[in-house]
Parts: C-alpha cells; sequence; structure tokens
C-alpha cells in the first residue's frame, strides 16, 4: 500500500528465519524486521507512513481497533486451526507437517499445537467451545462494519495500516478452506466487509499483476474473493 | 611348594646328652635340599582344571570363551603367559574390578604328576556406579549425572546414562552395548541422546536429538563400523547478528543416515606417537532411508611417523573430505566441513577458513589439510624420567584450503580449485601431554596464504582437544 517495491518469498522454515518466531518479516539490507508493529515503525523510520494524515484521536482510534483485531480474529483463526480438534485433524496437522518427512511432521505439529493450547489456556479461551468463538468472530465483525460504514476505508479516502490488518485477517478468513464454512459465513454476513476485502483485492494485487499469495500466518490455499 | 628330603639319617649316638666330647664317634645328620634341578621352561605341563572365585551374575560361557586358551599351554612359562592374556581380556570386558591369577600344582585324585591348576580370583563390579559433578564454563553452569550399570544381563552388556542440566541448555544421552561373547572386538551399541552446540564462528545454535545404532567388527587387521543415525536437527541463529545466509538455514530437518568408517591404526599411541600409522576413512550417505537431506560424504585421515635421530619423532599427517549433495537442495550448513584453529590449521581462528557471509563461517563442501611436524624433547631436557616427559616441543608447517565445489564442473576444475589460494601456516611450540587422550599445546604461528574473510590469529595460540592436523 506504500507503494514500496517488495518481493514475496514463501519458505518452509519461515517461522523459524524470523527473530522473534512470528511471521511476516521482511529483509532489508541486512536488516531484519518481524511482525506488524515493527515493521510499520521501521517502514515510518524511513519516511514512508500510511497513516500521517491522522490527527491524535483518530490514530488512538486506529490503534485500538487494531488490538481489536488482533484479540479476537487472530485468536479465533488460532483457535478454529489448532483447538477444534476435526479441523485439527484433517485440516491443520497434514498441512503445518507437509514440508517434514515423516515423523518430523507429527512431532513438529504436535509440539505446535500444544503450544497454542497453553497460549489459549492462558488468555482463558480454553474453556470456550465454537459457538461462542464464532459469537467472538461475529460480534468483532460488526464493530468493523459498523466503523468501515459506506467508506471505502476505515479513515476517509486513503488506506492505513488498520486497513491492512482487517484486510490480511478477513482474506484468510473467507479464502481458506476448512472443514465448515461457519466462519466465513460471518463475515459474508456483513457485506460492506467483504466488499471492502473485493475492493482491496482488485486495487492492490491484481492490479499490479501479482499472486495472491497473501503474507499471511499460514500458506493458505490461493483462491480469489471473485468465486 | 618345594619339598625337602632327608638324604641319609643315621641314627643318634647312644650315649647321653654328652656333646662335650666332639669329634668322637658322632655322625651328623645330613639334610640336603633337592638336589634334581628342573628347567622349567623345558617341562611339559598339562592344565587340568581352571577354576574362578568370585563369579555372581556374571554367565558362565562368556567366561569360558575369554580364557579358553589357557587350557592349550604346553609348558609352565606358556601358562603363565595365557593367564597373563585371559587375565588381561577378562579386565577389558569391563566388569570386573580386579582379577588375580593363581597357578598352582593339582591335587586330588585325577591330577597328573605334571597338571596345574590355575585360579582365577575375580572381584565383580557393583551391579549400579553413578557419578554426579557440577561443570561450570563458557558463561554456563550445568550439573552432570552420570549412571553406569555394568554387565546388566550377565554377558558384559552395559548400559550408560549421562544427563547435563544447565543454565542455557540441557542434554542427554542413554547408550546400550553389548559385545558378542568370544569376540569382545565384534559388538553393537543403541545410544539415544540429544546433544546441543553453539558455535559462535558460524552464529550458530544446533541442538540434535538422535538414535543411532553401531556395528563394529574387525576383518583382519582393520577395524570396521557400520552405523546408522537418525537425527532431528534444529538450527537457529545464536544473536541478533547473524548473518541472512545463516539465518536461512534455521529450523528443522531430519537427517537419516548409513555410514561406515575403517580404521587401520599401527601407532604405539594416539597421542605423541612415536612410530606407526594411522589410516581412516569415512562414508556418510544420507537420504535413502528416510529424512529430508540428503547427500554422500567422504572423509580420511592419514598420519604417519617416524622416529629420528635423538628422541626425535616427524610426523606428517593428511585431512581430506567431500560432500556431495544429491538433489537438487543444497547442502546444510551443519554438514559441511570447516578448517581453522589450534587443532587444525594453527595460525588460524577456530574454524574461521573459508566461505564466510558477514563474519559468520558457513564452511565448504571440500577440504583438504595437511602437517609436517618435527617432535623434539624440551631444550636441556628439565625433568627428564618424570614431568618433562610429558612435554615435547614441535615445530610445524600446516597447509590447507577449504571451498564449495560447482559439481558441474569436471574433477579437474575442483582440483584447481583446491590448489589456487591454498592457506598455510609455520611455527613452533610446546606440547603437553594429558594421559593418553589428550593434548595441550601452545604455540607461536606464522599464517600466510590468508585470503579476504579468513580471521587469523598470529603469534600466540593456544589448543586443547583430542584430534590434532
Amino acid at each position: 500500500m506504500c507503494n514500496l517495491p517488495i518481493r514475496v518469498i514463501c519458505r518452509a522454515n519461515a517461522e523459524y528465519m524470523s527473530p522473534s518466531g512470528k511471521v511476516p518479516f521482511i529483509h532489508v539490507g541486512n536488516q531484519v524486521v518481524s511482525e506488524l508493529g515493527p515493521i510499520v515503525q521501521f517502514v515510518k523510520a524511513k519516511g514512508h507512513s500510511l497513516s500521517d494524515g491522522l490527527d491524535e484521536v483518530q490514530k488512538a482510534e486506529m490503534k485500538a481497533y487494531m488490538e481489536l483485531v488482533n484479540n479476537m480474529l487472530l485468536t479465533a483463526e488460532l483457535y478454529l486451526q489448532w483447538c477444534d480438534d476435526v479441523t485439527v485433524e484433517e485440516i491443520t496437522h497434514p498441512r503445518y507437517g507437509s514440508p517434514y518427512p515423516w515423523p518430523l511432521n507429527r512431532i513438529l505439529s504436535y509440539q505446535k499445537q500444544w503450544e497454542v493450547r497453553r497460549k489459549m489456556k492462558a488468555i482463558g479461551w480454553a474453556g470456550k467451545t465454537l459457538e461462542q468463538v464464532l459469537e467472538d468472530v461475529d460480534q468483532c465483525c460488526q464493530a468493523l462494519s459498523q466503523r468501515l460504514g459506506t467508506q471505502p476505508y476505515f479513515f476517509n479516502k486513503q488506506p492505513t495500516e488498520l486497513d491492512a490488518l482487517v484486510f490480511g485477517h478477513l482474506f484468510t478468513i473467507l479464502t481458506t478452506q476448512l472443514i465448515t464454512d461457519e466462519l466465513s459465513e460471518k463475515v459474508k454476513n456483513y457485506s460492506n466487509l467483504t466488499a471492502f476485502c473485493r475492493r482491496i483485492e482488485q486495487q492492490y494485487f491484481e492490479g499490479h499483476d501479482k499472486d495472491s499469495c497473501t503474507v499471511s500466518v499460514q500458506s493458505s490455499k490461493k483462491s480469489s474473493l471473485l468465486k | 611348594m618345594g619339598t625337602v628330603h632327608a638324604r641319609s639319617l643315621e641314627p643318634l649316638p647312644m650315649a647321653g646328652p654328652d656333646f662335650g666330647a666332639l669329634g668322637e664317634e658322632t655322625e651328623l645328620v645330613e639334610v640336603e635340599p633337592e638336589t634334581k634341578q628342573e628347567i622349567l621352561e623345558n617341562k611339559d605341563v598339562v592344565v587340568q582344571h581352571v577354576h574362578f572365585d568370585g563369579l555372581g551374575r556374571t554367565k558362565d560361557d562368556i567366561i569360558m570363551y575369554e580364557i579358553s586358551d589357557v587350557f592349550k599351554a604346553k609348558n609352565l612359562i606358556d601358562v603363565m603367559r595365557k593367564s597373563h592374556e585371559a587375565r588381561e581380556r577378562l579386565l577389558r570386558l569391563g566388569i570386573f574390578r580386579q582379577v588375580d591369577v593363581l597357578i598352582d600344582t593339582c591335587q586330588g585324585d585325577d591330577a597328573l604328576p605334571n597338571g596345574l591348576d590355575v585360579t582365577f580370583e575375580v572381584t565383580e563390579l557393583r551391579r549400579l556406579t553413578g557419578s554426579y559433578n557440577t561443570m561450570v564454563g563458557n558463561n554456563e553452569g550445568s550439573m552432570v549425572l552420570g549412571l553406569k550399570f555394568p554387565n546388566l544381563f550377565g554377558r558384559a552388556e552395559k548400559v550408560t546414562f549421562q544427563f547435563s542440566y544447565g543454565t542455557k541448555e540441557t542434554s542427554y544421552g542413554l547408550s546400550f552395548f553389548k559385545p558378542r561373547p568370544g569376540n569382545f572386538e565384534r559388538n553393537f551399541s543403541v545410544n539415544v541422546y540429544k546433544v546441543t552446540g553453539q558455535f559462535p564462528w558460524s552464529s550458530l545454535r544446533e541442538t540434535d536429538r538422535g538414535v543411532s545404532t553401531e556395528f563394529n567388527f574387525p576383518v583382519w587387521k582393520t577395524n570396521h563400523t557400520l552405523k546408522w543415525e537418525g537425527v532431528w536437527r534444529e538450527l537457529g541463529c545464536l544473536a541478533r547478528t547473524a548473518s541472512f545466509s545463516v539465518r536461512e538455514e534455521s529450523g528443522h530437518s531430519l537427517k537419516s543416515s548409513l555410514s561406515h568408517a575403517m580404521v587401520i591404526d599401527s601407532r604405539n599411541s594416539s597421542i605423541l606417537p612415536k612410530r606407526g600409522a594411522l589410516l581412516k576413512i569415512n562414508q556418510e550417505l544420507a537420504g535413502y532411508t528416510g529424512g529430508d537431506v540428503s547427500f554422500l560424504k567422504e572423509d580420511f585421515e592419514f598420519q604417519l611417523n617416524k622416529q629420528l635421530l635423538w628422541d626425535s619423532v616427524i610426523s606428517t599427517s593428511v585431512w581430506g573430505g567431500m560432500l556431495v549433495p544429491i538433489g537438487d537442495k543444497p547442502s546444510s550448513i551443519a554438514d559441511r566441513f570447516y578448517l581453522g584453529g589450534p587443532t587444525s590449521v594453527r595460525g588460524f581462528s577456530m574454524y574461521s577458513i573459508g566461505p564466510q557471509s558477514e563474519g559468520d563461517y558457513l564452511g565448504g563442501e571440500a577440504y583438504w589439510a595437511g602437517g609436517v611436524h618435527l617432535y623434539t624433547p624440551l631444550p636441556f631436557r628439565p625433568g627428564r624420567g618424570g614431568f618433562g616427559d610429558l612435554f615435547r616441543t614441535h615445530f610445524f608447517l600446516n597447509a590447507g584450503n577449504l571451498c564449495n565445489l560447482n559439481y558441474g564442473d569436471g574433477p579437474r576444475a575442483h582440483l584447481q580449485r583446491l590448489a589456487e589460494c591454498i592457506r598455510w601456516s609455520y611455527g613452533a611450540g610446546i606440547v603437553l601431554r594429558l594421559g593418553n587422550i589428550a593434548r595441550l599445546e601452545l604455540n607461536y604461528c606464522f599464517p600466510m596464504g590468508v585470503q579476504a574473510g579468513d580471521r587469523i590469529c598470529d603469534g600466540v595460540q593456544f589448543g586443547a582437544g583430542i584430534r590434532f592436523l
């Protein structure tokens, strides 16, 4: 969105290459910066920023919404992938272990599952059922939908970091195939959110002749919203 | 043991105790020693019985193999020699704390006149021995616990367990060893281990968890080892400033490999040998039994020692190796060879020769290294006959090269690449021998042929280790 030249490379060990253990990360010159927050700050230090036009109140609001997305959508995605037994067995284990030979694929995916479940327990989501999680996602989408309203982007006519983050999550939810479509249905209930995703996809991804390999947490199935 | 025969015993004089009159019709009692002197070496003997005292859980059959030669002895010196050899073999099994040998003539009804009985008095080791130490070093402290079960099932099987719990890393190892009864040189062992290593020259941290089984067997004068190893390797960066080439190698991989090693060793000692030669050839093929790392690795080591005048020894050694990745994946940093340091080409920093990226050394796929050493006793020979014998002065010339090969080119191009830009060094120093296992060196080195990117250590360099170029 900042119009900076980038090249996206998919690697099986991206998670381990990152200095903090989380993707995405960028490699610029001989610096490596990981996670959205530090990347945004790094880019800002070089003089590019999407949120320069916002005043203090709006910046605080943007931060609040970004926190909401991180707490709700990200955690729901993790829950669905790692704590829902059916999904874990059929989708997540094969996908997470696919770059590795047996028995390493089993060992690594069980290790990751244990780690995510421990995190869920720490934040109190372990006791939630799938319905409760979907309810939370619904509420989050409702809040985002209300904030978006009929505008093209969350803050006036220019995209900001919040748009990038929301797009990343919603696009992944809408295009990843899971056992059931309940999660993507919840998002599809809000037509302005789907329109928002489509608009960004058209403008920034298909317009630049890129393949839709988005910089997301796991390598997801490549498919377009325009089905 | 000896018998005293009184040859002739004249009756005592009937006159009473009147010894005052000497020389009067008294005849002295003569007691003479055995006059027949036998030359023991030539006397034929037969070993009739071999007794064992002190066996507990050790099974009989392995003992019988070790002492079977004793029965074949033909004369007394032979019996003594074969009993000594049997004692050495029993101690080598590692199940006895002490073995004493007693040779005696046969007693009893079926005793032949030249029959001998050999008795081995043994003390078995305890069922479980343990050790506990703490180690401090390299900014890390750790507790090390070791347990050993010698002679677990009675046939010299040995189980050892070692566990190290440190402030930064933990590691453990469990190993089961079983020799073949009757042939200790043939044995197999199974190991399960986790080791961690930190390599600051590459800013790399490696954690290996693995299982390996190996068979050792001698063939004529050589010793062969066949080994299968399955290792789950996890690589990580040691510091945030690690270069991107090292960062790219982080992650998990599984290596499953078969390897074969052959060793011929005719040296009189493995540390500071005076004569003899060593040849070690090692092959490793990975990828055909699973795993995602696929390569063929060859490695050899050759050493020749010869004694010269005045207690000095000249020694030459050559090392070399090649790694050929199979398939289109490039080789992993954990499999490549490294060169340089006080134990290989002296005068350069530890493993700091060859391809590097931003100060991190990546290792190479082919290397060779050679050294010529002259060891002499210390000048003016202080402490001769005692402590001074552990020290030697040494003059050396080392050379080597390490590079990556492009396997599309032919062998001629490879040889050419290995022959250009040779790093070499010369110097002198003092070597201290530690037991039979390790040595310490303090050298003054002049590194030459330094290429851009190598890190040198000219001047005084200290080294400690087991295997030196």
